[in-house]
């Protein structure tokens, strides 16, 4: 039953199938050959089921507040801030970018449309400065996994669902990682910088820095909200992603003026769009994880490649490798609804720390992002700067061995990433 | 569409039309609502602090109808999310049947989940259950389950239906919209990024087609083998 479910899947997947079918077909086929008593009626409650949580509409709120604000001159603001503040030290043009997409990373949760803002800002004057273009369309794809990473996260959310772990955990031990990984990059970009004799720009004066703060400091609101809200304990996620919603909508339409009442219905409508596709997804796991639970699918995947009574490290490097394999095939949302069941068992017998395996989840998904064959992000870069696939990839390599080490130091230390939600919730 | 239409696909087309604006409505709608009920409840917890005691009840309600009835808009506009790297390696000739195949098993999927959906929700009105905190039958709430697997069910015999003329030489993904290359979401974005950034483009370069919707779009070649992801 397994294999075939698995064959199925499969089958389905590579000829292009929407997403969707290959676990509802999955699910049907277990239901009308394997389990013929039960009333199929089954999965349909389970679909309701899967989307209802309360917890869940946080993900069009986030992605409504990130539609509204992508209208506007957000990431230019954001970009112009990291720039007149870094610029001037050594690879400080580099630096910038992860300090953007970081940024950008905390005002709305897509890698694609960080690598659209900042990218399509910074690639000219990277250029300009000296860089390589490898190198810098590797560092924008690369640094836009931080959007994943860094709170609002939607693959947190759909995580911190399915497998009952508190979401605000979840987006504040998001941060350790994700500083993590800008102080690698700069190490790398400075270390790049020198090598390559890349030259220094001209210092900003105080005066255009504090111009730029100024400037800046409309959007800069939205970590405000979400990190501090979150981690002081004020707002739940959904709450924080309502008040984005507010805060973007009066943002774009009363102080930058950038949109216009009708534009409105043509974003929420847009915003309904991109639900669905991510719901139905949701609803299809949802019937899917009722069907593995049910016969107990997971339990004779873990037995027979062997990983049953597998130490606690041995777990996190398995889930690592399994998601991070998955990731470079297959959209992430599907990955994580249909492998997270599959390790709970483990992850429960291990006693692993949730929160520390969905960090974990939520990095190798934002790396599977970025690498090739099909990382979204790589897409995405070939749509914007309009360069072969194979010239975008060229510079991916050692940005991924820094991510790569990152994971490593996750592992080993995974207070790198406990120790602000220890300070927060516990 | 071409000017001598017989009468029944251009009832068809208009027909197409009409459900595209009512599910459009729905959609936008549905978020709207969600939104304002949302901010709205935060603020009377904080403000008056009095949670709104309806407010969980309707998001659900809304997110099932965005969702189902979602569901046949997204398949219209072709953006359900695909692994379309083998696909895109094929003759046109061979995407069609695959675009046939495709659209057909999944249309055969939905009928099967509307029919289910169905049983269910008659049970659901025959034990006449109400929500708790609004009262309304429950049965009503997941009436529209049924409404958006049917209507994504015949969008895919649509689907099937305009890719059989095989005169045609162009791949539908769904009754109104051509197969095209490019990742529809990374073409949204891009979209938003241009009417900001007035980015210099030549007209007829091929990935930068702005917007989804954009049916006439013709077959571009991209030479990176990619997939809607």
């Amino acid at each position: 039953m397994t294999l075939m479910m698995i064959a199925v899947m499969f089958l389905l997947l590579a000829l292009g199938f929407p997403m969707m079918m290959p676990l509802l077909a999955a699910t049907l086929l277990a239901f009308f050959v394997f389990m013929p008593d039960l009333n199929l009626q089954l999965v349909v409650q389970q679909m309701i089921g899967g989307v209802k949580p309360a917890a869940l509409i946080a993900i069009p709120m986030f992605i409504l507040a990130a539609d509204i604000i992508t209208r506007g001159h957000s990431a230019d603001r954001l970009v112009d801030l990291v720039m007149r503040f870094m610029g001037h030290i050594r690879g400080g043009m580099a630096v910038s970018v992860t300090a953007a997409c970081a940024l950008f990373g905390a005002v709305c949760g897509s890698t694609q449309a960080t690598v659209v803002a900042v990218g399509g800002a910074m690639r000219p004057r990277m250029l300009k400065a000296g860089y390589n273009d490898s190198f810098t369309m590797g560092l924008i794809i690369n640094a836009a996994d931080l959007a994943y990473l860094i709170p609002p996260s939607i693959g947190m959310i759909i995580y911190g669902v399915i497998s009952g772990t508190s979401i605000s955990e979840l987006f504040i031990a998001g941060l350790g990682p994700g500083f993590l990984i800008i102080g690698l990059f700069t190490v790398y970009c400075i270390y790049y910088a020198k090598k390559h004799n890349i030259p220094v720009e001209p210092r900003a004066s105080w005066k255009e820095r504090f111009d730029s703060l100024r400037r800046a400091l409309w959007p800069l609101g939205f970590p405000t909200i979400i990190v501090g809200g979150i981690y002081g304990g004020v707002f739940s996620p959904t709450e924080a992603a309502a008040i984005c919603v507010m805060y973007a909508l009066v943002l774009e339409a009363f102080v930058f003026k950038s949109i216009t009442y009708s534009d409105v219905m043509d974003i929420a409508k847009s915003t309904g769009a991109i639900t669905s596709v991510v719901f139905i997804l949701i609803a299809a796991g949802a019937a899917f994880s009722w069907v593995l639970s049910y016969a107990q699918i997971p339990q004779q995947i873990i037995a027979s490649v062997g990983l049953e009574g597998a130490s606690p490290l041995m777990t996190l490097v398995a889930i690592n490798i399994a998601f991070f394999v998955g990731c470079m095939f297959v959209d992430s949302i599907v990955v994580i609804l249909i492998l997270v069941p599959i390790f709970a068992p483990l992850v429960k017998a291990a006693g692993l720390d949730p929160v520390l395996v969905g960090v974990l989840i939520t990095l190798q998904v934002a790396i599977g992002a970025a690498t090739p064959p099909f990382g979204c992000n790589i897409f995405t870069a070939v749509a914007v700067f309009r360069r072969p696939f194979m010239d975008v990839i060229r510079g991916v390599p050692p940005f991924l061995v820094v991510l790569l080490f990152a994971t490593v130091l996750l592992v080993i230390f995974p207070q790198i990433s406990l120790f602000l939600r220890d300070i927060a919730f516990r | 569409m071409s000017t001598q239409e017989t009468s029944p696909t251009n009832l068809l087309t208009r027909l197409d039309h009409l459900i595209d604006r009512a599910e459009g409505w729905i959609l936008g709608w549905g978020v709207i609502i969600m939104a304002t009920n949302t901010i709205a409840n935060v603020f009377g917890r904080y403000v008056f602090s009095q949670s709104i005691y309806f407010t969980e009840e309707l998001n659900e309600f809304l997110i099932i109808i965005i969702t189902f009835m979602g569901l046949g808009y997204v398949t219209r506009k072709g953006r359900h999310i695909r692994m379309s790297a083998f696909y895109d390696l094929l003759p046109n000739r061979s995407k069609k049947l695959l675009m046939i195949v495709i659209a057909a098993v999944t249309a055969v999927a939905m009928f099967i989940l509307a029919w289910y959906a169905f049983e269910y929700v008659e049970k659901m009105a025959r034990r006449g259950r109400v929500t708790p905190a609004l009262q309304v039958p429950l049965y009503m709430t997941y009436l529209w389950v049924i409404v958006g697997f049917a209507l994504t069910g015949v969008q895919y015999v649509l689907t099937v239906v305009k890719n059989l003329d095989l005169s045609d030489d162009d791949v539908y993904i769904s009754y109104s919209t051509v197969d095209q290359y490019e990742d529809p979401e990374i073409s949204e974005v891009m979209h938003l990024y241009q009417q900001d950034h007035d980015l210099e483009q030549p007209p007829q370069d091929a990935s930068l087609s702005p917007n989804p919707n954009d049916t006439n779009n013709n077959h571009n070649s991209n030479n990176t083998g990619e997939i809607r992801s």
